[in-house]
């Protein structure tokens, strides 16, 4: 029975397609490593001389200090935050689980440049614009709804009946979470987490409008100096930021076989 | 200690920091969208006024960009669905090895940082770009096209950014199509793309629907794309809200702009859970 099986034709347009996603990524690199300032195929030659650039430059270096406090500090938030809120939630702790937890997504729904200028005229008025802490805090809303999430589906997959058997043993609350049921979410929290040091590693349309002058962070530097036209050192960085990606998505699917969760 | 008191302790302080930090931050764009503005003065207080979504719906240029916005999500939803519905078709009913690395092909540009996916882009569609470079080389084309700065540069742009949602949301929906009903239409003497149109495309409508209000609403929403590939010119929503904020300083206007972008997006949202309900009863 052939019936369903792609044909030749399907199997083209999809694999062009697909080729079609990687182009951009590809560029990027070849621009990277290409000596002329602008593109050309094939590259007239190849040097490692914008990555020198970036990589002694301040302004790109302290843009990405600034990116990865963020983004760390925001999932380390997120997950403590989350991960308390969801195990309330499917614990039924509370009345209106339903509502509280579209809630939580809340922020995912809303598009994100609204959130930005909710958040500009709100800490302009009361005295928090330029603050560290305050960006933090926008990062962690809209970092949350994905930690909120992945925690409340793998939370669904556990059997609560081991935690209880831990508290009748004598352990507190806390140590039954501890021990037993939060080794077993872990792998989705992990997916989690991900997600939301991705999503903040990424984020202009909040942070644009909330950061300082000195709050500069890579995404936001890359969005504006485009403005001035295409620099190769933009493509650099841009290249750094692949390899990370690229690295930290290998070294989670090593630590949990994270695919699955996608 | 009572259950209830466990939850407002575990879940009060998120639910504090989102009041706090969300909550009330977006309601209170509601007053200044009814506040006029004066160019120089800034928010005139004590005044109230519809002007600001007026103009919305009476100022030619506001209502350009405005149709741009939607034309673009329309445009974009549209191309995710034809480009991605044979993708997902092959991940789903091809080779069951090219299942894996297909579909990590698929979201791999979807972790890459958007700023940098936006770029690539510049680097293949400006004057001086990859693809204008190439068709001069070739004499295919004398002039550099313009790709940039135009609906063009959105629509490829756009869909190359929404494409993986589009193909996931696809892929979920054809893996519940039980294929002996497609069998069973061919073994009644369908033909394939009867089988196809008949069968496999109404029973993935669902996917469909939610794969395509997903990429809409992403699409009018979307800042930074725009932004990167219109330049400070080629206008819609979203990049207008920026602008009205952070260069002109007009923030009623670009609140009241805020609070029609959510409007839309949220109706459309509810529209379609709407069907989707009424669809899911039927069956």
């Amino acid at each position: 029975m052939n019936e369903s099986k792609p044909g030749l034709t399907i199997t083209s347009i999809a694999l062009l397609v697909i080729l079609f996603l990687q182009l951009p990524v590809i560029v990027v690199v070849l621009a990277a490593f290409s000596s002329t300032s602008y593109l050309t195929i094939p590259p007239q030659g190849l040097t490692l001389k914008w990555f020198a650039k970036v990589l002694s430059d301040p302004v790109y270096l302290d843009a990405i200090r600034i990116s990865l406090t963020l983004a760390v500090g925001s999932t380390v938030v997120s997950l403590v935050l989350g991960v308390a809120a969801a195990y309330a939630l499917f614990k039924r702790m509370l009345p209106g689980t339903e509502a509280l937890t579209s809630f939580l997504m809340a922020p995912l729904i809303l598009p994100s440049v609204v959130i930005g200028v909710a958040l500009l005229q709100y800490y302009s008025l009361i005295g928090w614009r330029g603050s560290f802490a305050a960006l933090l805090l926008a990062h962690v809303i809209i970092t949350v709804p994905y930690i909120v999430r992945s925690a409340l589906a793998s939370l669904a997959g556990v059997d609560m009946s081991v935690e209880e058997a831990a508290r009748v043993l004598g352990a507190n609350g806390f140590t039954a979470f501890r021990l037993v049921t939060l080794p077993l979410i872990k792998p989705g929290l992990v997916a989690g987490a991900l997600f939301a040091f991705v999503t903040s590693m990424e984020n202009v349309p909040v942070t644009i409008f909330v950061a300082s002058a000195k709050q500069t962070t890579l995404p936001i530097l890359i969005f504006s100096s485009v403005e001035m036209g295409v620099d190769p050192s933009i493509a650099a960085v841009s290249t750094l930021l692949i390899v990370a990606t690229v690295f930290v998505l290998w070294l989670a699917e090593r630590w949990t076989g994270f695919h699955r969760f996608i | 200690m009572s259950n209830w008191k466990a939850g407002v302790l575990l879940f009060g302080p998120l639910a504090l920091l989102l009041i706090g930090v969300f909550l009330v931050p977006v309601l209170l764009l509601a007053p200044t969208s009814f506040h006029e503005y004066a160019p120089g003065v800034g928010i005139v207080a004590n005044s109230w006024t519809l002007e600001n979504y007026a103009r919305i719906v009476t100022d030619d240029y506001y209502r350009e960009v405005v149709w741009r916005t939607l034309y673009l999500g329309l445009g974009v939803t549209v191309s995710c669905l034809l480009l991605g519905y044979p993708v997902a078709y092959l991940i789903v009913r091809g080779p069951a090895r090219l299942r894996l690395p297909l579909t990590l092909l698929v979201i791999f540009p979807l972790m890459l940082n958007l700023v940098v996916r936006s770029f690539g882009w510049i680097a293949l569609l400006s004057n001086r770009g990859l693809v204008n470079n190439f068709l001069i080389q070739t004499g295919l084309i004398g002039a550099p096209l313009k790709l940039m700065f135009n609906l063009t540069g959105l629509m490829i742009g756009m869909t190359h950014i929404y494409l993986p949602f589009m193909v996931l949301m696809l892929v979920a929906a054809l893996q519940n199509v039980p294929r002996d009903v497609e069998a069973a239409a061919a073994t009644l003497g369908s033909s394939r793309s009867h089988v196809f149109t008949s069968v496999t495309l109404p029973l993935t409508a669902p996917g469909i629907i939610s794969g395509s209000i997903l990429v809409f609403v992403l699409t009018i929403s979307a800042l930074v794309t725009p932004r990167m590939l219109g330049g400070p010119t080629y206008k819609v929503m979203a990049t207008l809200i920026y602008d009205e904020y952070m260069q002109l300083l007009d923030w009623p206007s670009g609140s009241a702009l805020s609070f029609s972008l959510t409007v839309i997006a949220i109706a459309i949202i509810w529209a379609s859970s709407r069907i989707t309900k009424r669809w899911a009863g039927m069956a």
